[in-house]
């Protein structure tokens, strides 16, 4: 087994909220918020590997603290033999070469100052890749790889739709040639019809520029048809990593199969009339004790509410995190 | 979608401008206001050739003299022609006033959006510095500065300065706050920009505007107080002309001789309308562009 | 049943820098008490503007709103403000986008329920309002509602204020409820939640429903009947099944088609997008508003307004080439 591209353990983000001179008087320190919670996980070499959760799951904090845009309060991210999160200055600036991130939200992750010849040659001239013509020419491939006519280059983020933005945000992204791309959310704020354009996309460029991707999400049929793995998380913590064809057939973490269930099937001859899951996601701030999901789970036992499950794997490449995953085989 | 301005920038009605816009409407009223200031200025400049006169030399024989086809707008009570006193203190206030803007939106700027993009101590440093300079009176303050450094140019740009920047700063550095969440921001650092470069062109172009659209309003208020501290006795000596001396010293003539008060005072207020005009109409087309 | 909605040529312009903008264009569909009734349509479809413009909402000054919009006997599209304001809450309640930006945030949940009671006169009293309020938040699966009466809305997560903003619809014994992307900004199993509750609650009362969405899958699991909406115009309404096995509109198909599915069984690696953008409502195209992205588009297709037609009992389409799709899905089902 090849070692892996990425290996991230034991990353935790905890914040810091501030509290106020009253919390400080009796001696309780500040809140504390944890987004991330010990997670592990590895990422192969021209892989894609979907995280999926809803709000508060932290996958957007561990999106972000992979290239050092939260910095993790521990952990180690190893990336092709360096850990990421004890570069100083220098060496990050060129890590930040090899692993770039596209945005969520179209409407804000373009400069609505800069025209897109301008955001792409500033990218080109930052990281001292081409200047002059050949930045010209690098901004023509780039616009072209995204599915842009060349003419797109002079004109401002205004007069362009979600998903054209979006694509402009993979040019920019694609600018410093990464083999490493992080998308958060790529196809949350756009049309339906436009986000089957971009998850096209996606799968082609990794076809053809080799690239290794991790795709955060929130909405698991969308990940389905680009992904080779799929993690799943919840309150911080991954509660279920699997092939895409296993967790989409043979999901075994009862929230894993919940979310599957909950999302609302485009079949009117399958009507769903049970909820889900009942009940919210536990406050950030009062976490509660064992396994997060207990509140909400059906299989819930004492175990659960005491002891937080770790991964453990069930085969190869399939691991989940929940006591009583022998009985949570039944699904449809 | 882009982020409103979080700073409420509504129109300043100085000076009757508002009545004037509803005369001519809108365009008109911003197309009046800039031709007036051309001419006033264009005057300025032009003055050595629209007048004979010096604005130094005096005749005491010919002293507070009514206006004529001699003398426009009268002589004052040294014989010194006031049109050209006007004329040439026009230059002085408006140069006065432009740059008494343009510094406190320098510093002001700089400061609020170092205070906004780094937030921590930086920031609690120099908002406490801003409250601190905002809980002075702005007038105070510039007469208490020009007091400490004596009369004279130098004395009129710091103290203006000092007594102004603060606002500049709470603007730009609530519209930072505003700005550095877009998700560009965020993805300019992903690029590994510097916070140099950030801050200088990708967040300073998209708080300008609404800095802009205050300053446009701000101007009035500088060109009040540059005149009233003249008026006070603390703007530039004499014989130096300024509308704010020229009505100080003409304040004893005041019934006697209501030219050298009145007519240096109509100048004021027609710039002040006029700069009004062009200001809301600059500050509605940018609002409008946004 | 009773025909609570009879929408007909209802054509909403706003005045724009550019000209006057036709944002909802000869929108006609029927609804009936205790039917849901799903518009779909993706941005700039001209859903929720079509919403607003049948309670004269519509957030732009001098907008004109023509046409007819039958509630029962009254023409809103007629009516005045006065009036209007009489059926809005009461009779016909709304439920905007964002739940939680719908909760004033300086106000009590409790007052927030009541106001429209005590407005309207469905109670008397106060009291009465409140412990009819408390009985509404039940109702909608708020737990401990008397104690959380007096609370505000920054101490409730997303999905307790869609809930609150539901209780508010219902305050006034509504006949129809106009909910506009009830759950587009909520997580996943929490929108599961909201919208078995919706649809509960519209069956066990009796009400009609108009449920805005751009989700096929909201549609589908709630809706008896769905019009699809394309830049201003429906261009399809059926019964829900028939509109998902055989559309009659290439728009439609092109929606269902790029959907990504759950549970289908062949494992296409792609998935089928619709070529290119929708249309500006300032420059639309000549003839279908649909044809430059259409597989199917023949020369008719660009020629002069293409009407809304019945192409089956019970089902219109604005596709001149609908019954060919009609045959096309036959003949692709019985092979």
């Amino acid at each position: 087994m090849t070692s892996p591209l990425m290996d991230i353990r034991g990353l935790t983000k905890t914040f810091s909220l501030p509290g106020g001179p009253l919390r400080r008087l009796t001696g309780r320190g500040p809140r504390k918020l944890t987004a991330l919670n010990d997670v592990s996980l590895q990422i192969h070499e021209g892989e894609i590997l979907s995280i999926v959760g809803e709000s508060g799951s932290g996958k957007t904090t561990l999106g972000r603290a992979l290239l050092r845009l939260e910095e993790p309060t521990a952990g180690e991210v190893d990336f092709r033999g360096q850990d990421l999160l004890k570069l100083s200055h220098v060496p990050l600036l060129a890590a930040r070469r090899e692993l770039q991130m596209i945005f969520q939200d179209p409407w804000s992750s373009l400069n609505p100052r800069l025209s897109i010849r301008q955001t792409l040659a500033e990218v080109l001239y930052v990281h001292g890749i081409a200047t002059g013509a050949r930045a010209q020419a690098r901004i023509a491939e780039l616009l072209n790889l995204v599915g842009l006519p060349p003419e797109a280059a002079d004109r401002y983020p205004r007069h362009f739709s979600g998903g054209q933005r979006q694509r402009i945000g993979i040019a920019r992204a694609l600018a410093v040639a990464p083999s490493f791309l992080v998308a958060d959310e790529p196809v949350s704020a756009v049309d339906v019809s436009v986000q089957a354009q971009i998850m096209n996309l996606l799968i082609d460029l990794r076809a053809r520029l080799g690239l290794t991707m991790l795709i955060i999400a929130h909405d698991l049929s969308v990940v389905r048809y680009i992904s080779d793995r799929v993690g799943v998380m919840y309150f911080g913590r991954i509660v279920e990593m699997a092939t895409s064809d296993r967790i989409f057939s043979s999901p075994r973490h009862p929230y894993t199969q919940g979310l599957l269930r909950a999302a609302p099937r485009p079949d009117p001859s399958r009507l769903s009339t049970t909820v889900a899951i009942h009940g919210e996601p536990p406050s950030p701030l009062n976490p509660p004790k064992g396994c997060a999901f207990h509140t909400r789970c059906p299989w819930a036992d004492a175990r659960c509410r005491t002891e937080t499950p770790a991964l453990t794997e069930l085969h190869s490449d399939h691991t989940v995190a929940c006591h009583n995953h022998d009985q949570t085989t039944e699904f449809t | 979608m882009t982020e409103t301005p979080i700073i409420p920038t509504g129109r300043l009605p100085l000076l009757g401008s508002s009545v004037v816009r509803r005369l001519i409407g809108q365009r008109g009223a911003m197309v009046a206001g800039a031709a007036i200031l051309i001419v006033i200025i264009g005057a300025s400049f032009l003055a050595p050739w629209i007048t004979p006169y010096d604005p130094l030399d005096q005749n005491l024989r010919g002293g507070l003299k009514p206006p004529s086809w001699e003398h426009l707008f009268g002589t004052d009570n040294f014989g010194r022609d006031i049109f050209t006193r006007v004329l040439y203190a026009a230059k002085i206030d408006l140069s006065i006033s432009f740059l008494c803007v343009l510094f406190p939106w320098v510093l002001g700027t700089i400061l609020g959006a170092l205070a906004g993009y780094f937030g921590g101590f930086a920031d609690t440093l120099i908002m406490r510095t801003v409250d601190t300079f905002t809980a002075f009176p702005f007038l105070i303050m510039a007469i208490g500065v020009i007091a400490v450094l004596g009369p004279g140019m130098t004395s009129i740009y710091i103290a203006l300065t000092l007594a102004g920047w603060s606002m500049y700063a709470r603007i730009v550095r609530a519209e930072v706050l505003v700005v550095k969440r877009a998700e560009y921001i965020l993805a300019a650092r992903a690029l590994g920009f510097s916070h140099a470069r950030i801050i200088a062109r990708h967040v300073l172009p998209n708080i300008i505007t609404p800095t802009i659209i205050f300053a446009m309003t701000d101007i009035v208020l500088v060109i009040l107080s540059t005149t009233t501290l003249a008026f006070l006795g603390l703007g530039l000596p004499p014989p130096t002309p300024t509308w704010g001396t020229m009505i100080s010293e003409g304040k004893s003539f005041i019934f006697t001789a209501w030219w050298i008060v009145t007519l240096p005072g109509l100048a004021i207020v027609l710039v002040g309308i006029s700069l009004s005009l062009l200001g809301d109409g600059i500050a509605d087309w940018l609002r409008n562009r946004e | 049943m009773t025909l609570l909605l009879d929408i007909r040529g209802l054509t909403t312009v706003i005045p724009t820098r550019k000209g006057p903008l036709t944002v909802v264009d000869d929108l006609t569909f029927t609804l009936e008490s205790g039917q849901c009734l799903g518009l779909v349509g993706e941005s700039g479809s001209g859903k929720s503007m079509a919403c607003r413009s049948l309670l004269g909402l519509v957030p732009v000054a001098d907008s004109t709103t023509s046409g007819q919009a039958l509630y029962k006997s009254n023409d809103l599209a007629k009516l005045s403000e006065t009036a209007l304001t009489k059926i809005r809450g009461r009779e016909i309640a709304m439920m905007v986008q964002d739940a939680v930006s719908a909760l004033n945030p300086v106000w009590r949940i409790g007052d927030q329920i009541t106001e429209a009671m005590l407005a309207h006169g469905i109670t008397r009293t106060r009291g009465e309002a409140r412990s009819r309020a408390v009985a509404l938040m039940r109702q909608v699966g708020i737990p401990d509602p008397e104690n959380r009466l007096d609370d505000y809305p920054h101490q409730f997560s997303g999905g307790m204020c869609q809930r609150v903003v539901i209780a508010a619809a219902l305050a006034c014994n509504p006949q129809l409820i106009i909910a506009d992307e009830p759950t587009t900004a909520l997580d996943v199993t929490v929108q599961d939640q909201i919208l078995k509750l919706l649809i509960a609650l519209q069956r066990d009362l009796g009400l009609g429903l108009l449920l805005v969405t751009h989700d096929m899958g909201v549609v589908a699991q709630s809706c008896q009947r769905v019009a699809v909406m394309y830049a201003g115009q429906i261009v399809e309404i059926a019964d829900t099944p028939d509109l998902f096995t055989a559309p009659h509109h290439p728009y439609t198909q092109g929606l269902l088609d790029c959907i990504p599915r759950l549970d289908t069984a062949e494992d296409s690696l792609r998935l089928t997008p619709i070529n290119g953008m929708p249309p500006d409502l300032a420059d639309l195209p000549r003839g279908c508003r649909f044809h430059p992205r259409c597989p199917i588009a023949t020369e008719a297709c660009r020629e002069g307004p293409i009407p809304l037609r019945e192409t089956a009992p019970g089902r219109l389409s604005r596709c001149l080439r609908a019954e060919d799709m009609a045959a096309r899905t036959l003949a692709r089902v019985s092979a």
